[in-house]
């Protein structure tokens, strides 16, 4: 017996040991305990996946085929019942109900009498049933218990050696999958590429009909790019639609099913969510998992298990190539930049070598069209006259096509190939005038499309047409002093965004050296003028040196002249007409005549009737007097109360003009001795025959007594002591020379008030051309305002 | 008949208005100076005054504030080379402003206006 039981052990050790496979180790240990034990059939029923059933895997018979699929749930049968107890049992096929729970072995062994299971387990875990029938009644001895036990335990073991070489397997051919798809989909950067790999990769990792793929974006949901690959039997989901359903807890949000088709045939999805760091959402699903008949199966959790990790790679892969995209149009978009900069750099360089006005249009209107300048089809400077408040047309040009080989720097200056006419183009600076005067108003850039080419087009000359313009303001610090407009016409090119920053960074610059140039003619202008005056002043300095002299001697001259002239003339009187002597004093008479006139002439030249008429501000000639007076009014402790209006400049004499205000405030310091207000307020005045300007002086000396006031114009008249009485007189006579009115404004126990009235220069004109001292000798100086 | 006082510094110009006034019929007195003038005018209840401007010791324009001062109804004609006092507006208070001429129709015609009653 123990001879028996050592042979049957050394055999046991052989085929645990052998270095067979795992399925051939099974297969000899079930043949080895079938011979041993003498019973007809050996089986083991190992239990699934899902712990739930016991399905036949090795049978002592040899290989069980497909058909016969045998399998207990657990707890049914004697199969069932020792993997629930995982305690040895034996049956009788006597026994009641043994039969009946035990039916599906007859397949196998139809005569079995005699059924007896033993768990095969280890130390932690079940893995299966083995089971023996005979047709014999049966009895197991404790040896033969023991000794299937020990084999058990080695099935035990050989089976979990099998599971666990299986899983490493089957880790081993994940990895490589994912090493595949890593190395796939980090192959290439360009995104087409790239989605079309992860697609095809995805799809016959997990062995699926198809695959397809989307990213949409995340707040606007427009789908930004897709992809597929093989049979699509039905839509992808979107990812808000997968992240809605709800996933049991601590698992990842999935969706997954199936749908009928028309045809009656099932098809399976599964969809993972792809998720981006940005606003970004994706989704990659797979379709119609590939069975092993042909047929097709729906995804288990592992295969998600697998597209999870893949989705994770796919959306590292997907942000690279989008990071390289943006990338690389940040690249394009630099190079592009220091293009511009490089061309703004050598039009700068360009405008710097003149100041005259012309020519630097030419060269921005150059580097405006010129293909290796700013490259559009036409442009036109236009600037604004700020006297007519309007724009006007200054310079036009198309591209110059014979420069096209020529470097830039030497293009810009070339002369203009073809000029456009400009001729008489105005546009009024108003709101309603559609961009051009708008881009002035406003102070920034139009792009002019659409409807607005149309309020444009009114405002261009005729045969000026195009789908869209830029228009930009000539900016010189805060002003617009004009504008560029540019146009594709020609081509049809459209017009971007990205030229019209930089013909805005362009139009600065060109602003401040159009502003330059302008103020440097103006500067240019103004010194030949400054040159002239000075000239002239010369001149006038000669003739005035000349004048004094002449007019010396011309009043020396005119007094014997008188006297002879007039002596003559009463000799000739006293002559008989028949006398010689007649004749002579004739002679004498016309000589001084001659005389005489020339005389005149030379004074009338050398200034002596000299006009002192000018523009002057009423407020700066009270301004003046005040100063004159200030002492006085100081020492008399009178304030001096200023409200003063801005006004037009008058035409006056400022000499008399002053001379007036001072007599007024001699008058008022004089009523004012013991300290008082001067009120001076200067204003304009409508009235019937034009526009005056008033200066209002007043005082709070008490007023002009009654029997007095009638004669205060009078002159010698005086209530003072000292002083000639002349003051208010004078101040009368000038200001009616200058056709002015002085009116009195007497507050008896108060003060008075004298309000002098001046109507302004251009009024003046209009009335009394050859106005003032010229007409001096011819007008009759009216008499003090009293009599 | 009406008294003139002429008051000019060149005695050939006092000359040549007295003779002429003269013949117009007016009594004609003369000055060679504003002193002289002032004097005259103190004394003699005169009608007209003919002042030059430009005279020494006292000028026309001093003779003339000063007559002005005493009696200002007193015609005073300025008769004077210069055409630039005009100017000066101490000479306003005069009544009539005339240039000298050796065509003494003008002068005539003015004392004329004043003297006409």
């Amino acid at each position: 017996m123990a001879t028996e039981r050592i042979a049957f052990l050394t055999q046991m050790v052989e085929v645990f040991t052998s270095t067979v496979s795992f399925g051939e180790r099974l297969n000899n240990l079930v043949h080895l305990l079938a011979r041993y034990l003498k019973v007809d059939l050996a089986l083991y029923f190992g239990l699934d996946k899902a712990r739930e059933t016991l399905i036949l895997n090795l049978s002592s018979q040899g290989p069980v085929p497909p058909h016969l699929r045998v399998e207990f749930p657990l707890g049914q049968g004697l199969v069932g019942e020792v993997a629930k107890t995982r305690k040895f049992k034996t049956a009788h096929r006597d026994q009641p109900g043994v039969l009946a729970a035990n039916q599906a072995l007859e397949k196998l062994h139809p005569a079995f009498v005699t059924l007896a299971g033993f768990p095969v387990a280890d130390d932690n875990f079940f893995y299966g049933v083995l089971l023996f029938a005979d047709r014999m009644e049966r009895h197991f001895t404790s040896t033969e218990r023991q000794n299937t036990q020990l084999v058990n335990l080695m099935l035990a073991g050989t089976l979990r050696q099998a599971l666990l070489q299986e899983e490493a397997k089957k880790r081993i051919a994940e990895l490589s999958v994912l090493f595949e798809v890593g190395k796939a989909l980090s192959s290439t950067v360009e995104l087409d590429v790239l989605l079309e790999r992860v697609v095809t990769t995805t799809a016959k990792v997990i062995s699926a009909r198809g695959a397809a793929l989307q990213i949409i974006d995340g707040v606007t949901k427009e789908v930004r790019v897709s992809s597929q690959y093989g049979e699509i039997p039905m839509s992808c989901p979107s990812p808000t639609t997968i992240l809605a359903t709800p996933a049991s807890p601590g698992e990842l949000p999935f969706l997954q099913g199936q749908e009928t088709n028309a045809a009656g045939q099932i098809h399976y999805f599964l969809a993972v969510p792809l998720t981006f760091k940005g606003q970004l959402q994706g989704t990659i699903c797979v379709y119609d998992k590939f069975a092993t008949n042909g047929g097709y199966l729906p995804f288990d959790p592992e295969n998600r298990q697998l597209l999870y990790t893949m989705a994770g790679l796919i959306v590292n892969a997907i942000e690279n190539a989008l990071t390289f995209k943006q990338v690389e149009t940040l690249a394009e978009k630099n190079e592009r930049m220091v293009r511009n900069l490089t061309v703004l750099q050598i039009i700068s360089r360009a405008l710097l070598i003149t100041v005259q006005e012309e020519r630097l249009q030419e060269i921005i209107l150059q580097g405006l069209t010129l293909e290796q300048g700013l490259g559009f089809d036409r442009a036109v400077v236009l600037l604004v006259d700020e006297a007519n408040q309007t724009l006007t047309g200054i310079k036009g040009a198309q591209r110059s096509p014979n420069l096209k080989n020529v470097p830039l720097f030497e293009a810009l200056l070339s002369p203009l190939a073809s000029e456009l006419k400009m001729e008489d183009w105005q546009i009024p600076l108003r709101s309603d005038q559609g961009p051009l005067a708008l881009t002035v108003l406003q102070k920034r850039p139009h792009h002019v499309q659409g409807a607005a080419v149309k309020a444009l087009s009114r405002t261009l000359p005729p045969g000026f047409s195009a789908p869209e313009f830029f228009v930009v303001p000539l900016m010189a610090k805060d002003r617009t002093t004009g504008v560029i407009m540019v146009d594709n016409g020609a081509s049809g090119r459209p017009l971007e965004e990205e030229p019209l920053h930089v013909l805005q960074m362009f139009s600065t610059q060109a602003g401040l050296v159009v502003e330059n140039a302008h103020l440097y003619s103006t500067i240019e202008a103004n010194n030949r003028e400054l040159l002239l005056i000075r000239e002239r002043m010369l001149e006038s300095d000669r003739l005035a040196a000349l004048s004094s002299l002449a007019s010396g001697m011309a009043h020396e001259i005119r007094n014997p002249l008188v006297s002879i002239g007039g002596f003559a003339r009463r000799i000739s009187k006293m002559v008989e007409e028949k006398s010689p002597l007649r004749g002579y004093v004739e002679v004498i008479q016309e000589e001084v005549t001659r005389l005489e006139k020339l005389l005149r002439e030379i004074l009338d030249f050398t200034g002596e009737n000299l006009s002192f008429y000018g523009d002057h501000d009423l407020n700066k000639l009270l301004e003046d007097t005040l100063l004159l007076v200030q002492r006085d009014l100081d020492a008399c402790r009178i304030k001096v109360v200023k409200d003063f209006s801005p006004l037009p400049r008058l035409h006056c004499d400022d000499r008399q003009i002053k001379q007036v205000f001072y007599n007024l405030f001699q008058n008022a310091l004089q009523a004012m001795h013991g300290g008082g207000v001067l009120n001076i307020r200067t204003y304009a005045l409508e009235r019937e025959d034009g526009l005056y300007e008033a200066a209002a002086i007043a005082d709070t000396g008490g007023g002009i007594p009654l029997e007095v006031l009638h004669n205060i114009f009078n002159p010698f008249f005086s209530t003072k002591d000292y002083g000639t009485g002349l003051g208010l007189a004078i101040a009368q006579r000038i200001v009616s020379r200058h056709y002015g009115q002085v009116e009195v404004n007497n507050e008896l126990g108060k003060g008075v008030t004298f309000i002098v009235s001046l109507p302004v220069a251009k009024y003046c004109l209009v009335k009394e051309p050859g106005h003032g001292a010229a007409q001096a000798s011819t007008l009759k100086a009216p008499k003090g305002g009293g009599r | 008949m009406k008294k003139i006082l002429v008051a000019d510094d060149e005695m050939s110009i006092r000359l040549l208005y007295s003779e002429e006034l003269k013949e117009e019929g007016y009594e004609v007195y003369l000055a060679a100076n504003g002193r002289e003038a002032l004097d005259i005018v103190a004394k003699v209840p005169l009608d007209l005054v003919i002042l030059d401007i430009k005279m020494p010791e006292m000028d026309g324009i001093e003779a003339l504030r000063q007559i002005k001062e005493k009696q200002p109804d007193l015609p005073v004609l300025l008769s004077t080379a210069y055409g630039e006092y005009r100017q000066d507006f101490a000479t306003w208070a005069s009544d009539e402003y005339l240039v000298k001429s050796s065509d003494l129709d003008d002068l005539k015609a003015a004392v004329k206006r004043y003297l006409k009653d």
